[in-house]
């Protein structure tokens, strides 16, 4: 049998275990923190998240610095959609905490919370097939737990503020080196105001059988949730990060500006996996990239579902010779959405390869776009980049765009680029509703066969999650 | 019970009329088979009756069983019964044919009912091998990369898998050779049973060699021009069509 | 030049004077283009000071004698123009009836209303409205070519452009309009007259493809390698119409290439086309797009460049199909052939789509030659050099045939064969 039927019986066995859709998440609880930044940004905003959290003089620093490159940087609407000119600095929530640690065991989460994340099933998973877990609540993780035998092995896992003051020898050296904080106007804001996220260190030549899961979960309106992330894998490591996203329905415009770096020391691997399904009225703004050393190994498998404008571009610097860096990624636009996704590809040492595979999908009139960057430098050799982008229209109203940038360098390397529009057609309708599939359900069908070899890539819990919410989406999006 | 049709007239989206009144009865056990030269209305007809957007009915009335079915969409007539093995069946992309047929099946079943996994691939199995399918069919796009004879022993077993009460066959013998031909013939022949209706549209009398109707019915711009028993194919055969178009205008 | 407004000639109707002063003005208050821009990334800036340089420089009777001699191109033409740093120097025509092929300065006395119907139309969207600008403001000549109803054309219009002297600006000027089911083939040859002196050229060519015609033009620019170049093609189609565009770039040490087609009608098809060979210091910076306002239209572009040297490349295609412009065809493939260890090669295809039921597709490559190829032609007895040269050579002839007329083909390859000539390719 093949791989598809598997999912597909199992679909049924893990379906009450990992049963996350849209309208799972769109619950809220009423607020009670002790610690409220308040609205807007200013330095005394810094000082109070300083304050609050008790950073080292040389965090405060760093926040105070960032925050004066955050204001300097204009939007980069000369490029990018003008709607980002919608998002009110002044009226954003930058911290909100109840001031807990996180918790080690589900049992001493608060009751409210505990059950947020029941109802997003995470407890379930991890008992199911997750080697570790934090789960952020707002600015903050609320639980964090990894497995016993891990931490005997060394493995660190826990949020970026520990991180910096547990162990700073090791988070220090990297933190921000694979993306400054004038990377861009966002990655500079996250600098400034970031909180939360995970810090995870793999030791030389553990290699995680199972995953480590983030989950981050917006609560409150007009909150503004910037965690970070940083994770090193050590010499000939291998570790597999899954972050799941949600927010509730608002009535205004939250934020959520992550920055995440990765690092992958010399034949290290590192797969990080985002299973995105924001609210449609999140601005979700985030900058990821990994450093790939020698032979080491970055993969980026992406799915973004919901959020009003999504841009995220994750990329790979492949610094040593052989490194290889991939971003494999699915986007769904429905109405009201826009997804601006892509994938940078940096090539720094000889006998460097790259591979990009991006499916698209806009509904409605949703609107996505691909965004590509390339580039080759001149005395290298060996390089290969291969990109592919695919998008799929599903009504006249929707919309595609593509613009990649291919810099090659040099004539020992070979890179290709290739993309395509194709829609689904009323005679695939037609076939499929002759054999009585409702319109619903051919459209479905059709748009899981289009990103069927890309869903294979994610961890098969997660594809048939993946599933789910497309389903879900396509349901609500016709008729 | 039976698939009745009734004074049916269909125009193209522009207007163009096509069918001009088309009655036929189709009773359960029956095989119907309907011939007629190129653009004569035969596809169209199959096509009218399975629900194609591309066409306007502006008169007429098809019942199934009595109940009237313009007012359902497309897969409403599907699960009622009607069954149309196209003659250039679709392409769906990255979707196997398992689990097409597998979600077909499991559009019939009341929510919260599951298709049992065990005996599903025991019964498609089943008919795969009768009509001579290779294993490695079951994880293939639906008819990605098919030839044509795949396509239409495809659209055969689909028929079987999902059992309809009418099965209206749209020149399922055309781009077959005699092997194929054969094995199709077979599918559709173990499919006949008297609480089942078919209709055969076809070309070529060669097919009916193979599938032998009960009744033979002439389609020539847009009408039936002419009834009769199988002895009318082989008519058709010997005089070619031009001779049915003068009967149809003596 | 560029900061004193050019005097339009008292002979010129007034509609061309209005148009010129506004133009000028518009040239003042453009913006030029700047680090950020999206239509300028990865540009040379740098290329785009003209300070220094100067119009209608004169040539002597000698000179143009010696230039018109040298305006060789195809063998049989039925008509032929050599301008001189956009004066007339030669004509020839055995143009029929129903044509109205004239140098510009003439046209727009004698079918001012014919020319003011098509003169520069569309606007300039692809990075160069300043230069566009520039150019309408002081165009003095060019050609104006207006085919009539139902008159097909064998045989080519040729016209040479020559600048002359140092640090001469130019701006030639190329206008073809196609009546109902009419053909015609246009080329344009730009060259230099000697191999030192620094020249500019801001070039623009403006094709407009009436319903059911057919609209051939080819531009071969070849200046010597201390010129710099914009040349801007704007090619709209109505109903049914058929036009292809085809650059070669052998010359020049900076072009840019900015190619709009508009498919205006439904059925209608435009073939854009570009065969560049840069080599030493070279660059050329080309920028497309395909603009589907019209339903059931088709438009194929195919740009390749086989790099030498340190030369370098940028490419930057946008398909963009309107809201309506249903049922559309596409493509767009740019290759690039990386013939040297120092080249750079940069390409930014791209895609917006807003209709449904269309088929869009883009593509490109950057590699160099395969080794396995060189191998082959080896095993036959052939050298590697001759190897590289010929499978660079067969990589650009895939191009020109797509032009279907043996003796254009013919003078392309020409042009290319002198590049190749004039490269050291015996480094691998």
């Amino acid at each position: 049998m093949s791989y598809q039927d598997a999912t597909a019986t199992l679909d049924l066995e893990t379906r009450e275990a990992i049963d996350i859709d849209r309208s799972k998440g769109d619950f809220t609880f009423p607020e009670r923190n002790k610690f409220d930044a308040g609205r807007g940004l200013t330095d005394k905003t810094v000082d109070y998240i300083c304050d609050v959290k008790n950073d080292p003089d040389w965090v405060r620093e760093f926040r105070h610095k960032a925050l004066k490159v955050f204001r300097d940087k204009p939007m980069p609407t000369n490029w990018a959609t003008k709607d980002l000119e919608n998002i009110d600095f002044d009226v954003i929530r930058y911290y909100l905490s109840d001031g807990e640690k996180p918790k080690r065991s589900w049992a001493d989460v608060p009751a409210d919370v505990l059950e947020t994340f029941e109802r997003l099933g995470i407890p379930q998973q991890e008992r199911a097939f997750l080697a570790g877990v934090e789960a952020q609540f707002d600015s903050e993780a609320a639980y964090s737990n990894v497995k016993e035998e891990l931490t005997k092995q060394g493995v660190i896992f826990c949020n970026s503020t520990e991180g910096l003051k547990e162990h700073e020898a090791i988070f220090r050296p990297w933190f921000g080196k694979v993306i400054p904080t004038g990377d861009n106007k966002f990655s500079a804001l996250n600098s400034a105001v970031f909180s939360g996220g995970s810090f995870i260190y793999i030791p030389k030549g553990v290699k995680l059988k199972q995953p480590l899961q983030a989950y981050f979960r917006i609560n409150s309106e007009n909150f503004g949730q910037f965690e970070r992330t940083l994770i090193i894998a050590d010499e000939g490591s291998e570790v597999m990060y899954m972050e799941g996203c949600t927010a509730p329905k608002f009535e205004t415009a939250t934020l959520h500006s992550a920055v995440v770096e990765l690092v992958a020391l010399k034949g290290a691997k590192i797969q990080y996996v985002t299973v995105q399904n924001w609210s449609s009225n999140v601005f979700n703004l985030v900058t990821k990239r990994g450093l790939a050393m020698e032979d080491a190994e970055v993969r980026w498998i992406d799915c973004n579902i919901g959020s009003r404008l999504t841009m995220k571009y994750p990329g790979v610097i492949m610094k040593g010779e052989r490194a290889r860096g991939e971003v494999i990624s699915i986007a769904l636009a429905n109405t009201g959405q826009h997804q601006d996704t892509g994938a940078k590809m940096i090539h720094a040492a000889n006998n460097t390869t790259s591979n990009v595979v991006s499916k698209s999908i806009s509904v409605g009139e949703g609107r996505s776009t691909y965004r590509g960057q390339v580039f080759i430098p001149k005395h290298l050799k060996g390089c290969r980049n291969n990109t592919e982008c695919d998008a799929l229209l599903i009504n006249s109203n929707s919309r595609t765009d593509t613009y990649p940038a291919i810099t090659v360098k040099g004539n020992r390397h070979a890179t290709q680029h290739e993309a395509s529009v194709s829609q689904v057609s009323e005679d695939m309708l037609f076939y499929m509703q002759q054999r009585g599939l409702n319109q619903g359900q051919a459209m479905s069908l059709a748009v899981n066969g289009f990103i069927n070899d890309l869903v294979r890539e994610f961890p098969m819990e997660y594809s048939v999650e993946l599933k789910r919410l497309i389903d879900l989406e396509m349901e609500g999006s016709v008729g | 019970m039976s698939l009745h049709i009734q004074d049916l007239h269909a125009t193209l989206e522009d207007g163009t009329e096509i069918l001009k009144g088309v009655t036929l009865d189709i009773p359960q056990g029956e095989v119907h088979a309907i011939m007629g030269p190129n653009g004569s209305g035969k596809s169209t007809l199959s096509k009218v009756i399975a629900g194609n957007e591309g066409y306007v009915v502006t008169a007429g009335t098809v019942t199934l069983d009595g109940a009237e079915i313009f007012g359902m969409s497309t897969d409403e007539r599907s699960r009622a019964g009607i069954f149309l093995a196209f003659q250039y069946p679709s392409e769906v992309p990255g979707v196997s044919n398992a689990n097409f047929i597998r979600a077909a099946l499991q559009a019939r079943l009341p929510k919260g009912v599951d298709i049992d996994a065990v005996a599903y691939y025991k019964n498609l199995y089943a008919k795969m091998d009768l009509l001579e399918m290779d294993r490695k069919f079951t994880a293939r796009a639906v008819n990605e990369g098919f030839s044509g004879g795949e396509k239409k022993r495809n659209e055969i077993l689909q028929m079987m898998m999902l059992e309809p009460k009418y099965c209206i066959l749209d020149e399922t013998d055309s781009g077959l050779d005699i092997d194929a031909l054969k094995i199709v013939a077979k599918g559709v022949n173990a499919m006949r049973s008297p609480e089942r209706g078919m209709l055969l549209i076809t070309h070529y009398q060669r097919l009916l060699d193979y599938i032998k109707p009960d009744h033979v019915h002439v389609m020539a711009e847009g009408r039936i021009v002419r009834s009769g028993g199988p002895e009318l194919a082989h008519e058709l055969e010997k005089y070619g069509y031009d001779f049915l178009k003068e009967a149809a205008f003596a | 030049m560029t900061t004193t407004a050019p005097q339009t000639p008292a002979i010129f109707p007034a509609w061309f004077a209005a148009r010129q002063h506004e133009a000028w003005e518009r040239y003042l208050a453009t913006p030029a283009p700047k680090r950020g821009d999206e239509t300028w990334r990865f540009s040379n800036l740098k290329q785009l000071d003209f300070a220094g340089f100067v119009r209608g420089a004169d040539v002597s009777p000698t000179q143009a004698a010696d230039l018109i001699s040298r305006s060789s191109g195809l063998e049989n033409t039925v008509a032929k123009f050599v301008f001189v740093n956009d004066e007339l120097a030669h004509s020839e025509s055995k143009l029929p009836k129903g044509v109205i092929c004239l140098p510009l300065a003439e046209a727009l006395v004698s079918h001012s209303d014919l020319v003011a119907a098509h003169f520069m139309q569309q606007e300039t969207r692809l990075g160069s409205a300043k230069f566009a600008a520039l150019h309408e403001a002081s165009v003095s000549n060019g050609l104006f070519i207006h085919i009539g109803d139902n008159v097909e054309i064998e045989g080519t219009i040729e016209v040479h452009h020559w600048i002359s002297g140092s640090n001469v600006l130019i701006f030639p000027h190329t206008l073809v309009v196609t009546g109902k089911n009419s053909k015609v083939r246009v080329i344009d040859i730009f060259r230099s007259a000697d191999d030192i002196s620094p020249g500019v050229a801001i070039a623009f060519n403006d094709l407009s493809a009436g319903p059911n015609s057919q609209l051939d033009y080819v531009a071969i620019q070849a200046f010597n390698e201390v010129t710099r170049v914009i040349q801007i093609n704007e090619t709209s189609t109505a109903r049914d119409s058929s036009a292809k565009g085809f650059v070669l770039n052998t010359g020049a040490s900076w072009a840019r290439n900015e190619s709009l087609s508009r498919l205006e009608g439904a059925g209608s098809r435009s073939d854009m086309l570009s065969v560049s060979v840069p080599a030493r210091e070279q660059e050329y910076d080309q920028r497309t797009f395909q603009h589907h306002v019209s339903e059931g239209a088709y438009s194929d572009l195919l740009y390749k460049n086989s790099l030498y040297d340190n030369s370098k490349t940028i490419f930057s295609g946008l398909i963009f199909v309107d809201r309506n412009a249903h049922h559309t065809d596409a493509y767009q493939t740019c290759r690039n052939l990386l013939m040297s260890d120092t080249c750079e090669a940069n390409s930014m295809p791209g895609l917006e789509i807003n209709a449904d039921q269309v088929k869009c597709s883009h593509g490109s490559t950057s590699s160099q030659i395969h080794d396995e190829e060189i191998f082959y032609l080896r095993a036959r007895g052939i050298d590697p050099v001759s190897a590289r040269q010929l499978i660079a050579r067969g990589f650009s002839v895939q191009v020109v045939e797509r032009l279907g007329d043996d003796a254009t083909e013919e003078l392309i390859l020409q042009f290319i064969d002198d590049k190749f000539a004039h490269i050291d390719t015996t480094d691998p």
